[in-house]
């Protein structure tokens, strides 16, 4: 059970101020503990996927922002 | 025994300091407008300290630590913090910590059956800097924030809520000086469990809708509510 870690990176994207359409970076998701499908998931900026892999939706919504219409 | 002066309810989102012009113009005038009838009231209300039932929103806490209720103990906190001020598009400032009270009232806590965590450093972003641009312009009231989880489950029953702001209650009646005049604010816009903090303080008593405008480009119904005491 990796979704701590999931939401670990998005927690230390957004304690950047980072806003991104996805994360595909190799190395930052090499420095977490993730399952294939989170890191797929992230890759390819798949919002719902992260979610229903236990990604908090309110880290979604703020590192992920531009791909917010509102 | 001190008093319960003022008891306010208020909606957070961020687009509402962020991006006001995509709200209906009538339905932001009117919300506007009801939050500055609660400013004034608030303010005649000559509260000495504002308690403010809110929610973290993963910026102070994260899965490693979660606490189910966490009490500020600083002297003063960034409401909006510089990182919340670029989305919130407000300046950042600071905003006084009301620290004896708050340390007093985790004391009586610890005490008396309801065990809070504490934090000596929060920093805010819409969660309290919103209702604060609005409602305490010139940061005249110092304030004690009260943070119950609202947003990474497993979270606290919503009667838990009601318990809080009850025992809120109870330590302003035992254990507040005399003069002292306390008010309330409870804080959210999909976080209810901060409104009913401030009704379980106000043990049923009603309330005048100052407000109520959904608006869906805010993300959320915006209340203002202001409660008899």
């Amino acid at each position: 059970m990796s979704e701590y870690h999931l939401n670990k990176l998005l927690f230390d994207t957004a304690g950047r101020h980072q806003m991104v359409e996805s994360i595909s970076d190799e190395r930052e998701l090499a420095a977490y503990d993730l399952s294939p499908a989170e890191r797929e998931a992230l890759r390819t900026g798949d919002l719902t996927r992260l979610y229903e892999l236990g990604a908090n939706p309110y880290l979604i919504r703020r590192v992920f922002r531009p791909r917010f219409a509102i | 025994m001190g008093t319960i002066v003022a008891g306010c309810l208020t909606s957070h989102a961020p687009n509402i300091t962020a991006k006001p012009a995509i709200a209906d113009p009538q339905q932001r005038a009117r919300f506007v407008a009801g939050l500055e009838t609660m400013r004034r009231r608030l303010l005649a209300a000559k509260p000495d300290v504002l308690v403010v039932f809110a929610n973290d929103h993963l910026q102070n806490f994260f899965y490693d630590n979660m606490p189910a209720v966490c009490v500020g103990l600083a002297t003063s906190y960034w409401a909006p913090s510089k990182g919340g001020a670029e989305f919130l598009r407000v300046p950042a400032r600071q905003i006084p910590g009301a620290r004896d009270w708050a340390k007093a009232f985790v004391q009586a806590g610890l005490e008396r059956g309801f065990d809070l965590a504490y934090a000596h450093e929060l920093e805010f972003w819409d969660d309290v800097s919103v209702p604060l641009h609005f409602l305490l312009p010139d940061a005249s009231i110092p304030i004690v924030p009260i943070l119950t989880n609202c947003v990474a489950p497993p979270l606290p029953r919503p009667h838990r809520s009601y318990e809080l702001g009850a025992f809120v209650e109870a330590f302003v009646d035992d254990a507040r000086p005399g003069a002292e005049r306390v008010a309330l604010l409870g804080t959210g816009g999909q976080e209810i469990r901060n409104w009913i903090a401030v009704l379980g303080a106000l043990h049923g008593r009603k309330g005048d809708v100052l407000a109520y405008e959904p608006v869906p480009d805010w993300l959320t119904g915006c209340g203002a509510v202001w409660m008899d005491v």
